[in-house]
């Protein structure tokens, strides 16, 4: 025990409780400080109409994010999602282009075809990366910033760095723009996919041993936890969701784009760690994740309505991953 | 473990001399909780002060306090009779108070003699120019720290990087650091509890020349059977008390009743007399070659349902690895390890626990316990594949049954699983370990060190858990530096060393210092 810290063996005062989780109550103050701000600052924030937005452009950073955390449970780290987005949206499309002009009058069969093909390739994405953490013990950071560079050259060299046309209109009449009850179906997918996340890290053993991985490996390895399945799985499972958020956005655009992922390894980063999601792992909320993906997207949404710019989006999603770091800091 | 090492005659410190540092009724408070309440001591010239006390019983902020890297709510601490002000650990340090705590201060990648010097490093070229630039004199760092080890007896290399030390060396190398500097006061907070006995011998002839020229030494420790080695007079706490000081060869027994307020029968439960059949087996088991470890080949042993047979050993003689061997964590070369008969050739601890067998690491931190999450979590983890809460989905109302009922086997308060393993204090930690290891349906146990590093009433606890276990008819292989828990528990002793085992004792014919023979 170190002389600074005491750990006694008794329940600690509340102001005590208050300073330790300073970072999990950031967040919350943050989100109505920017909600307080932009309000005041750009008249239609609040509309119904800009918060639908709001709440539909989160849709893509919020699978995402979702996948980052779980590796992040783990201990680990995924640069790759930006591109993996890339490439799923690449090959989803040219198998969607090629099967429909091959079949015009199924358009289901193409959807389909390309719906399965961007999800394998996500997953593959993903056990690569797993089993270079793993199997050869390369640390996610470089693991995983490689495959980025290389899933993104790779989805440049497939696509001749153009869009790809030819989807079946099909696929964004459904996944891009269509509605079920009144609501967009990529936010029922998102809702879906936050449920099976909670579902999976609270009541699942799988998700516990998550935690227990990114805790501490050595203790769960010695306790049965086969932990290098857990982190490969992780890692599949991030590399799933980057792909149904690619899928999504290919949906919403109409095309095979290769440039559609570039921010969303530090957006996704930033979402988890302004949620409380350790970057040591072993610690993580999915429900804080979605608040903190809202956060981001609600300053950006902000900072557009007040005509800020597009280019201060990225001064403000920087400023506030290093200001909930700040706050991270022991 | 040393008390035939050490033979030594009481000194009685210097009664009548001002008390080098005193506190007058220090206090520390958070909140509405004392951790330190009222506490008035005198440390004595030339005297080794024990401070003894349970894991959260203020020993810790006490001398956190005196070392100046935490501050007095109320209270004052005195040097030779007047007041000082130790806000800081460099106040303290300027004071001539330095303290060396469990926790090291050591930066792991650099050498011992850099880690040494560090803040004050040897110059290197003409005074003139060393106050211009400051290049570092390498060599000269290196012979002040080769002086300062060869002073004090240590065995270290001061070109070694400390990263690739044993803990041992590396508490060495921060007792080193202390002692650059004479030191009018030395804390010392469990130094031994990673030391081998080699260097616990060469730390006690180092406190007693610091002694001699009256260096005032405050000595915490949980071992009992040093204090009487060592110390002068003791002081009790408990609860952010002070209880009592008393002379340092005050009987065991007495002094735990001090500590913890209650009245002892016995230390050791007696071990059951009706063993079973055996269900754990080594025949022959040699392990792959391992820089810094002594070669293990050949060994044979047995432990039969119900008994509990103890490895005993220095540190080093390979008692550990042969342990980890067991579960699978070294590589059998030749030989083969069988549970209940059968052969277990386990590739990952999963197959091993799958075989009802267990392995309690000796280093609960880095080993056993994920610190950020709750007791609750670590405690059933295993549990989760292996036990009576197994599923793919998590049952946490079953959980919770099965916890309670295993807290209280480790005597664990149930009301505080849902907190972080990090805030408890290592007796608490400990007794987290050991419930993880009932939470599944195990017959074989392998413990390592279940009780380094813990207070005494952890100590008690953990081993009316292992009578427990043994008394249901598990099978218990225990390796342990502390020959007196052994002696106390097992009904038969295996003797290590340098890999070997030299000696079997059945539990009729302990004798101390016939077992300690063979360790050497």
């Amino acid at each position: 025990m170190s002389a600074a810290q005491t750990n006694t063996d008794r329940p600690r005062p509340a102001m005590l409780w208050l300073s330790e989780n300073r970072q999990i109550l950031a967040l919350p103050v943050m989100f109505v400080v920017a909600l307080l701000v932009f309000a005041a600052a750009a008249p239609n924030f609040l509309s119904t109409d800009n918060l639908t937005n709001v709440a539909r452009q989160s849709v893509y950073l919020l699978i995402v994010a979702l996948g980052q955390l779980i590796v992040m449970i783990t201990g680990g780290l995924d640069l790759s999602v930006g591109s993996n987005v890339s490439l799923t949206s690449v090959v989803s499309a040219m198998v969607m282009a090629t099967v429909f002009a091959g079949n015009p009058d199924a358009p289901w069969l193409a959807l389909w075809s390309g719906l399965v093909a961007g999800m394998a390739i996500g997953i593959a994405v993903g056990l690569v990366n797993g089993l270079g953490v793993t199997l050869l013990r390369i640390h996610p950071f470089m693991m995983t910033l490689g495959m980025s560079s290389i899933v993104f050259g790779l989805t440049l060299f497939i696509s001749g760095g153009v869009p790809i046309y030819g989807i079946p209109p099909l696929h964004g009449e459904i996944f891009g723009f269509g509605r079920i009850f009144g609501l967009p179906i990529p936010a029922i997918v998102a809702l879906f996919l936050v449920v099976l996340a909670y579902a999976t890290l609270q009541w699942t053993r799988f998700g516990r041993h998550l935690y227990a991985t990114g805790g501490n490996n050595r203790a769960a390895a010695l306790s049965g936890v086969r932990t290098d399945r857990v982190t490969v799985v992780a890692y599949m499972m991030c590399g799933l969701l980057a792909a149904l958020s690619g899928l999504l956005l290919t949906a919403r655009l109409g095309t095979g784009e290769a440039n559609i992922g570039g921010t969303l390894p530090l957006e996704s980063i930033a979402a988890c760690v302004i949620s409380g999601v350790s970057l040591a792992g072993g610690r993580g909320r999915t429900l804080m994740v979605v608040l903190g993906t809202l956060l981001i997207v609600l300053v950006q949404n902000g900072l557009n309505l007040m005509q800020v710019g597009a280019y201060a989006q990225f001064v403000a999603t920087g400023a506030i991953l290093i200001f909930a770091m700040a706050l991270a800091r022991n | 473990m040393m008390s035939h090492a050490v033979a030594r005659t009481q000194q009685a410190a210097p009664s009548a001399a001002v008390p080098t540092l005193s506190t007058v009724g220090l206090t520390k408070r958070y909140g509405q909780h004392a951790a330190l309440d009222s506490v008035s001591l005198d440390f004595l010239p030339g005297e080794v002060h024990v401070l003894f006390g349970e894991n959260g019983a203020g020993k810790s902020t006490l001398i956190s306090m005196i070392a100046g890297a935490n501050t007095p709510t109320e209270g004052r601490v005195l040097m030779d009779g007047r007041e000082v002000a130790l806000g800081s650990v460099s106040a303290a340090r300027a004071h001539g108070v330095r303290a060396v705590f469990q926790e090291f201060s050591l930066i792991p990648w650099m050498t011992v003699a850099e880690n040494i010097t560090l803040g004050e490093e040897p110059l290197a070229g003409p005074a003139p120019l060393q106050r211009v630039v400051g290049f570092l004199s390498k060599s000269g760092a290196t012979a002040e720290a080769r002086r300062l080890i060869d002073d004090l007896g240590f065995e270290l290399d001061p070109r070694a990087t400390v990263a690739s030390l044993t803990r041992g060396k590396q508490q060495m190398v921060e007792i080193c650091k202390a002692m650059r500097v004479r030191p009018r006061v030395l804390i010392l907070d469990e130094p031994t509890a990673s030391l081998s006995e080699h260097d616990a011998r060469a730390l006690f002839r180092l406190i007693r020349r610091l002694q001699d020229q009256g260096t005032a030494i405050i000595y915490v420790t949980h071992r009992m059977h040093e204090i009487p080695l060592i110390g002068n007079r003791l002081s009790v706490l408990r609860d952010g008390r002070f209880i009592a000081t008393v002379p340092a060869d005050t009987h065991e027994d007495r002094l735990i009743e001090l500590m913890t307020g209650r009245n002892m029968e016995k230390v050791y439960p007696r071990p059951r007399a009706d063993l079973g059949d055996v269900r754990l087996e080594l025949r022959g088991v040699s392990l792959d070659h391992k820089p810094g470890v002594p070669d293990i080949e050949g060994i044979d042993l047995a432990v039969r349902a119900g008994e509990i047979v103890g490895i005993a050993g220095l540190v080093g003689c390979g008692k550990s690895n042969l342990a980890q061997a067991c579960f699978g964590l070294r590589r059998i070369v030749s030989g083969e390890v069988l549970v209940d008969g059968v052969p277990l050739v386990p590739r990952h601890p999963a197959d091993a626990i799958g075989r009802g067998l267990w392995y309690l690491p000796s280093d609960r931190k880095n080993d056993g316990l994920a610190l950020e999450l709750t007791a609750h979590e670590n405690m059933i983890l295993s549990g989760l594949r292996f036990g009576a809460s197994r599923g793919e989905m998590l049952k946490p109302r079953r959980e919770a049954r099965q916890l309670s009922q295993v807290s209280r086997m480790v005597e664990f308060d149930g009301r505080r699983l849902g907190e972080p393993v990090a805030r408890f204090s290592g007796g608490n930690q400990q007794k987290i370990l050991l419930a993880k290891s009932l939470v599944q349906d195990v017959k074989v146990y392998v413990f390592d060190e279940p009780t380094v590093g813990v207070d005494i009433g952890a100590c008690l606890a953990i081993y009316r858990c292992l009578a427990d276990l043994s008394a249901r008819g598990a099978a218990i292989l225990l390796v342990s530096s502390n020959l007196p828990e052994l002696m106390g528990l097992t009904h038969r002793m295996l003797v290590m060393s340098g890999g070997d085992i030299v000696a079997e004792f059945d539990r009729a014919d302990y004798d101390e210092h016939r077992i300690l023979e063979q360790f050497f």
